[in-house]
């Protein structure tokens, strides 16, 4: 069973050992109830922090809700689109940065997604080759994605520090650059964020590939080379035929990640990034919390929402378009 | 044939050594910054030659770990972690396991539309949920007197059900994996179905409840987005926390990677304890859904 993306993705979550029409007709209402009662617990749980609340997010972008009508935010004034219009508004901070927001997370996210993907492939062929030491390796590339966010963005902020880091210390010893160089502040923060996200993201894409390659029967390599295959053409015949579904999946799930990323950002570069690096968690935070416009923050989340709708859509368009001479 | 082998390998070591390289060198860099003096980096300079920074401390320390809790409440933001931490880990755990019992063992009307809208949560940003979520909650702290912010049941209460979605898929799919005829035959034997549960499945599954469980822990004591405005005096966790060392008018580098470290320490024993289950359910939950 290699093609289980169809059911992470939501067409159809299967693969349950519950039996078949015959027996399942059988049961009782009494059983129907003790099933809902046993997700009851979790529904409730769910539905005050993410349904209900998703709700009310609705509802306060068509409101004025800030800081003198939070009190009674229920009965703010309506106002229609007003707050998505402000939100792109160029004469204040963030309409005029919720654009380039927007253009920096997507830039941000296709670099880190590429890479990530691109050096968990390679580590994760690496790591199904036989060698000494291996079992080992396995566990220990793990670090960088157990490693909680913040402790790993604090030392990769230490590392870009411009006098005291060690990443200053061997470009100028290398040569590289003559003056050292001010990571965390203006355009390079982008990428000194890039580089961080992608040393904590690739181990998780290593793990999920390398366990994708164990699966695949080996007796295909073998006909393959009995045939005269080279590796370049088992690679491409076999391997990457294999791990189709697989990547599918984790591509799809790394750029919603990405999309959503507010950890790294806020722990190396503070609440506010700059324009550089302003990414949409941070400025809606902001806009929220600090300018306490909670109606024109609610607004950018359900655009940022809608973005990765769209995202989404367009992805699995272009998977389903390319993937239909094929069978998957 | 013979040599091209021997190339091969090298070739093989190598990259492995690289990658291995890739990995630790952060780590290296955090060990030997928590055990430097606060002069010895604030005086080093990379374009100084005489003070560049250096991976062994020119005087070694143990200041930044026995002064840890001086500047910033270390230990009091610890105590608040372990108890969200251990909190949201028992009850997501309880309930997952029983969520996950029924979506397993039960053909109920509804039970597609309720683990895709599981699923969709987890692909939504949790930015778009923290507003609302605020708003509504300040609301009713107002109304019934109830605080929800900044109290160790308000968090607990939030992180539960941030960890419930991934958790109930995966131990659905462990779940999954233990044959039907075992409850029924523990039902033909008398059992009601709960003690089916409690006596012949939980047993079954304890290693895919324990990686749930850990997954959770984790979960909690690694957030950030939600702590940063939910917490305040009262429950302010480690993640948050251990940005107090370095600010606009301190930057104490050398504690903050002893904290830095003493923050990860909880995190690395208990994933290594568990690293088999954990992976295995991170794997399946990617693939299986």
């Amino acid at each position: 069973m290699l093609g289980p993306s169809s059911a992470r993705l939501g067409t159809k979550p299967g693969g349950t050992p519950v039996r078949k029409a015959g027996a399942v007709s059988g049961w009782s209402k009494r059983q129907h109830r003790t099933a809902y009662w046993m997700i009851l617990p979790a529904v409730v749980a769910m539905m005050l922090v993410h349904y209900i609340p998703m709700m009310w997010g609705f509802y306060i972008s068509l409101h004025d809700v800030n800081l003198f009508t939070m009190a009674d935010w229920i009965h703010a004034p309506f106002i229609g689109l007003r707050n998505f219009v402000d939100a792109f508004n160029p004469s204040t901070t963030t309409g005029a940065r919720a654009l380039r927001a927007l253009l920096n997370i997507t830039l941000y996210s296709a670099v880190t997604v590429t890479a990530g993907y691109l050096i968990g492939l390679a580590v994760a062929l690496l790591l199904n080759q036989q060698f000494w030491g291996r079992t080992f390796v396995r566990g220990l590339i793990l670090l960088p994605y157990i490693t909680p966010d913040s402790v790993a963005y604090k030392v990769w902020t230490f590392i870009f520090q411009s006098r005291i880091g060690i990443l200053n210390r061997y470009l100028l010893q290398w040569g590289l650059v003559t003056e050292p160089p001010i990571w965390l502040i203006g355009p390079p923060a982008l990428w000194a964020v890039v580089v961080a996200s992608v040393w904590k993201g690739w181990p998780f894409s290593a793990l999920i590939l390398l366990a994708a390659l164990q699966k695949i029967p080996q007796d295909l390599y073998e006909a393959a080379r009995v045939d005269g295959a080279s590796t370049w053409q088992q690679f491409r015949w076999i391997t990457m035929p294999h791990l189709q579904s697989v990547t599918v999946t984790l591509l799809l799930m790394s750029i919603l990640w990405n999309f959503n990323a507010f950890n790294q950002f806020y722990v190396m570069l503070g609440r506010d990034p700059g324009v550089a690096a302003e990414v949409p968690s941070t400025l809606i935070l902001r806009e929220a919390f600090t300018n306490l416009q909670y109606g024109i923050g609610s607004a950018l989340s359900i655009i940022l929402m809608l973005v990765l709708l769209v995202v989404t859509v367009v992805y699995l368009r272009v998977l389903r378009a390319t993937a239909g001479a094929e069978e998957v | 044939m013979r040599p091209r082998r021997v190339v091969q390998r090298i070739l093989l070591y190598l990259a492995v050594g690289l990658v291995v390289t890739v990995v630790l060198v952060p780590y290296a860099w955090m060990i030997s910054g928590s055990f430097k003096e606060t002069l010895e980096l604030q005086s080093s300079d990379v374009t100084v030659a005489g003070l560049r920074p250096t991976w062994i401390p020119r005087r070694p320390t143990l200041r930044n770990y026995r002064e840890v809790n001086t500047s910033v409440p270390m230990l009091a933001y610890f105590r608040h972690s372990i108890l969200i931490s251990l909190g949201t880990m028992a009850v997501a755990t309880v309930l997952a396991l029983m969520a996950a019992y029924a979506l397993s063992r039960f053909n109920f009307r509804g039970r597609e539309i309720y683990t895709v809208s599981v699923l969709a949560t987890q692909m939504l940003p949790g930015i778009l949920f923290l507003i609302p979520y605020y708003l509504v909650f300040t609301t009713i702290s107002r109304r019934t007197g109830v605080p929800l912010r900044d109290t160790y049941w308000g968090m607990i209460f939030t992180y539960t059900s941030f960890a419930l979605p991934f958790s109930i898929v995966m131990l659905r799919s462990y779940m999954n994996g233990i044959p039907l005829e075992i409850d029924e035959q523990a039902m033909i034997d008398g059992c009601t179905r709960t003690r089916a549960l409690w006596t012949v499945i939980v047993p079954l599954a304890t290693p895919g409840i324990a990686a749930v469980a850990i997954y959770a822990f984790i979960m909690a004591w690694n957030e950030v987005l939600f702590a940063s405005v939910l917490t305040g005096r009262v429950t302010r966790t480690v993640s948050v926390g251990i940005m107090d060392y370095v600010t606009a008018t301190s930057s104490n580098w050398g504690g903050m990677m002893a904290a830095c470290i003493v923050t990860g320490i909880p995190v690395l024993i208990l994933f290594t304890a568990m690293q088999r289950y954990i992976v295995e359910g991170l794997v399946a939950g990617a693939t299986k859904g």
